[in-house]
């Protein structure tokens, strides 16, 4: 009798290989598939086609940057690494003053991203983008 | 002796308790922290910026290569399709905020149509990939 009690209780017991095995597969997938690369960015405002209250000149820092590469501060004409110095001393006159890059179509993409860097390096929280009309 | 060695076989059986104790957690921890990213199939230059950080929700990617073509999900896309492809994405993970991947040399132009397809599409988090200044 004693013996009939220890092999029914061996027999209860789940058999957990199949579970095991479903797990290792799920886990494997998910070694495989975590990517933990993050793109590095700067973010960036686009003011919206949507009706805005036009921003009186005297509160903006304009930054322009035409088609051949060159940048204007206030409309004078500055180097890039003269930017920064630029910015900061624009909003050191206007400190509530919000910066707003307005490129050239045809500018390129790098020269626009390190303007805004730059403008970012020099104290303006928000650096708004804008397009020249077509 | 027949029953002795049955004694001594149900002792030599590894304890498994532990392992996959290890193992669930090591499960959980993956699918905590996969984020499923849709590479776009190209790797333009980024430019070089000192204000760039990581972008923790950025797993919608786009990108645009020096000529100005839009490339998602590793095939070449129309500036038009953009914001119904944003749209699917959204609706995958709406948390998701947008990278897009702008080659140096490329037109601001692009950029600046692609940004406007990109809130239409209704993410208005959008971000420009840039590489730290110094090598980062």
């Amino acid at each position: 009798m004693r013996r009939r009690v220890a092999i029914h209780g061996e027999e209860a017991e789940i058999n957990i290989t199949p579970m095991l095995d479903i797990v290792f597969i799920m886990l494997i997938f998910f070694i495989v598939t975590t990517s933990f690369v993050k793109e590095v960015g700067i973010d960036v405002n686009r003011p919206s086609n949507a009706p805005v209250q036009e921003q009186k000149m005297s509160e903006v820092v304009a930054i322009r940057i035409d088609e051949t590469g060159l940048i204007s501060v206030q409309n004078r004409e500055v180097d890039i690494r003269a930017v920064r110095a630029n910015i900061e001393s624009e909003l050191a006159t206007k400190p509530d003053a919000s910066v707003v890059v307005i490129s050239d179509r045809n500018a390129d993409a790098g020269l626009l991203v390190r303007v805004i860097d730059q403008a970012r390096v020099a104290g303006a929280e928000k650096v708004s983008l804008a397009a020249m009309a077509r | 002796m027949a029953r002795r060695h049955a004694v001594q076989q149900e002792e030599t059986e590894i304890n498994i308790t532990p392992m996959l104790d290890i193992v669930f957690i090591m499960l959980i921890f993956f699918i905590v922290t996969t984020s499923f990213i849709k590479e776009t199939g190209i790797d333009p230059k980024r430019p070089e910026a000192e204000t760039a950080y990581k972008q923790e929700r950025g797993n919608i990617l786009i990108a645009i290569n020096s000529v100005g073509e839009v490339w998602m999900n590793k095939r070449k896309v129309e500036l038009g399709q953009v914001r119904q492809m944003i749209e699917q994405a959204r609706n995958e993970s709406p948390e998701s905020s947008v990278v897009i991947i702008a080659d140096e040399k490329s037109a601001t132009g692009v950029l600046i149509d692609l940004m406007d397809q990109i809130r239409l599409g209704g993410v208005s988090n959008i971000s420009v990939a840039a590489e730290l200044e110094g090598g980062g």
